[in-house]
């Protein structure tokens, strides 16, 4: 299975994303749950605290009660005692229920149908206790026995039981509610840890899967490289191989052209050798025998044999110009470059010092701004930048002051030089043309073989370098040379 | 110049000799010249015939580079390394070869005159009859003494 760099990436993030909703979903859930256990804990205390108050009030009354009945049996004023001081805290006691159950109105209600009975006994144990003060202890154990006071004391019993038992339901209703909230959370605990377990297990998967994809194709890419190396030293050793070849065919092509070449001029100027006695004789013949000589014999010999050999020499020594050029840019491309520090100013004034007898004659000036300082071979920048000089000078506009600038500056790891000029110009569609071997543009009136800029460019690529012209016609000429402004030495020239 | 000393033309391409030969006369030298076409021949002739340099028939060797079977500097290179009084035979390299390389080379190898075949004819012919010039103040080794 192969994974992308962006299902990947998603992946990993919902992962991410889904673990920590979760770890936040338990985080509250826990949260709650803590503070729902809290809130029971408080509602237990509550409980038993109201449970606690109902035990103090029913043990109150009953003491109440114990301490009016030995008073009423045995008028001993400890038995009223324990009756009075039980009496006078009833009422707080009851004022204490009261406040803990303020926020039930359920109970405040029974509390509420309790007071009455509460005070009627209240009324009736005073009532008896204050006619046994006054001695009449018979006529209080009668009235004791007529009211209700019994029916009375139980019915309070049964109320505060029964609040007490509401407290009791209370607790267990909310004991259950706490314990299911307990086992809810559990099974989300457990399901969250279910799910991170889940989502860590995928994106470790993921991850692994991810990184031995990457690994391989790491590799294999390595291996692709190892290959790609080996592949360019291959083609470099045959475009070598084809280069030396081709080096050494011009070589051997110039060289064996030369040698019939002088034969032809050697024996054309015999030819014109042989032609002045030749022409003597038609001269004696026509002066003593005029009859002898026909027209085509002194055709021949007075204007077609010099026209031939006029022709045949004309046309032997472009030839040798010609082959001379080519065996000129072979053995350019057999030099071994020498790169060494050039300081391109000085470089370019020794140029224009050299020219300065044509440009003077012809009213130019070359202008030279601050050049960039290069490390290259001396000999070809020196043959590049002296033709596209003498070019600019070559080629001016007659009538107009020829005004050449050389300028130069630095483009990243590579220096490029500017001639310009505001001569004649190129016309755009030759400005490719200009470049090839024995190929010129416009006006065909200044001597040469197109060769010079030939020359230029092939010793510009074989520096590592571009040569580009910017003109129109009559608008003057930009020559644009871009170097690296450090050539490295060959590696295995021949 | 001596009468006897004879001049030994290896040159391939005949057009060139003739041309060479008529210039030479034209510079009133009148020894003999002896053209081989191609290497082997010349070389047989120079090591081993009787009345050959090899034998200390006095010789000036006119040299062409370009030949067909050999190369001119392996002939050079045989005269300068040759026993006896063959290797004290002048050598004039002529040929088409103007590469500075190949000229260092054969002066290296012992050659005493390197002229390169101009294909301007007037310069040939010129070279050439300096050639002939400088034949006639040589001095070249022989069994007998020049006259």
């Amino acid at each position: 299975m192969t994974i992308t760099d962006r299902l990947f990436n998603r992946l990993v993030l919902s992962a991410v994303a889904i673990g920590f909703v979760a770890l936040i979903l338990a985080g509250i859930m826990v949260s709650a749950s803590i503070q729902q256990n809290q809130e029971f804990n408080r509602r237990v205390d509550h409980t038993y605290q109201v449970q606690a108050a109902v035990y103090e009030y029913r043990v109150l009354a009953e003491r109440a009660e114990a301490g009016r009945r030995g008073y009423l049996l045995k008028p001993d004023v400890r038995y009223r005692r324990v009756f009075e001081n039980a009496s006078a805290q009833l009422p707080g006691a009851m004022e204490k229920i009261r406040r803990l159950t303020a926020d039930n109105p359920a109970q405040q209600d029974r509390l509420g149908a309790l007071d009455p009975l509460v005070r009627e006994q209240a009324t009736l144990m005073a009532r008896s206790a204050a006619m046994v003060a006054r001695g009449r202890q018979i006529d209080a154990v009668g009235v004791f026995r007529n009211d209700n006071n019994l029916a009375n004391m139980q019915e309070i019993r049964a109320r505060l039981s029964a609040i007490g038992e509401v407290e009791a339901g209370l607790l267990k209703e909310r004991s259950e509610r706490q314990q299911a909230g307990v086992v809810t959370l559990r099974w989300v605990l457990g399901a969250t840890g279910i799910l991170l377990l889940l989502v860590a297990g995928g994106s470790v998967f993921v991850i692994f899967q991810y990184t031995r994809d990457l690994t391989a194709s790491r590799k294999s890419l390595s291996r692709l490289n190892a290959h790609l190396e080996d592949a360019v030293e291959e083609r470099t050793v045959d475009l070598r191989r084809a280069n030396d070849e081709i080096q050494r065919f011009a070589y051997i092509v110039s060289h064996d052209l030369r040698s019939p070449l002088v034969n032809i001029m050697g024996f054309t100027a015999e030819l014109e050798a042989a032609r002045e006695p030749l022409g003597e004789l038609v001269d004696r013949v026509e002066a003593a025998h005029p009859d002898l000589l026909t027209n085509d014999a002194r055709d021949a010999v007075r204007t077609d044999l010099p026209e031939a050999t006029g022709f045949i020499r004309a046309s032997t020594q472009k030839m040798d110009r010609l082959i001379t050029a080519i065996l000129r840019l072979s053995r350019e491309g057999r030099r071994v470059l020498t790169p060494e520090p050039l300081d391109m100013t000085v470089l370019v004034e020794g140029i224009a010092d050299s020219l300065k007898h044509r440009t003077d004659e012809l009213g130019a000036t070359i202008s030279i701004q601050p050049l960039p300082a290069i490390t290259s071979d001396r000999v070809a920048i020196e043959q590049i930048l002296s033709n596209l000089i003498e070019n600019a000078v070559k080629y001016l506009k007659p009538g107009r002051p020829g005004r050449i600038h050389v300028r130069g500056r630095m483009e990243g790891p590579r220096a490029v030089f500017e001639i310009e000029d505001n001569g004649r110009g190129i016309d755009p569609k030759d400005h490719e043309r200009v470049f090839d071997l024995f190929r010129r543009a416009g006006t065909q009136d200044q001597p040469g073989e197109g060769i010079g800029l030939a020359h230029v460019r092939a010793l510009a690529y074989r520096l590592g370098g571009i040569i580009s012209c910017e003109s129109a016609l009559d608008q003057g000429a930009t020559f644009r040379l871009s170097l690296p402004a450090v050539t490295v030495p060959e590696r295995g020239a021949t | 110049m001596s009468q006897h000393v004879t001049i030994v033309m290896i040159e391939d391409d005949e057009g060139h000799a003739r041309l060479i030969e008529k210039n030479i006369r034209r510079a009133g030298i009148n020894n003999p010249i002896k053209h081989f076409l191609d290497g082997t021949s010349a070389v047989d002739y120079l090591e081993n015939a009787p009345e050959g340099p090899a034998h200390n028939g006095p010789a000036l060797v006119l040299l062409d580079l370009n030949l067909p079977d050999m190369s001119g500097t392996d002939i050079l290179t045989r005269i300068k390394s040759g026993a006896g009084a063959l290797k004290r035979t002048p050598v004039v390299v002529l040929t088409t070869t103007d590469d500075k390389v190949e000229i260092q080379r054969c002066y290296d190898l012992g050659c005493n005159v390197y002229i390169t075949k101009p294909v301007n004819y007037e310069s040939f012919a010129q070279a050439i009859r300096q050639l002939g010039l400088f034949l006639s103040v040589i001095q070249v080794p022989g069994d007998e003494p020049t006259a």
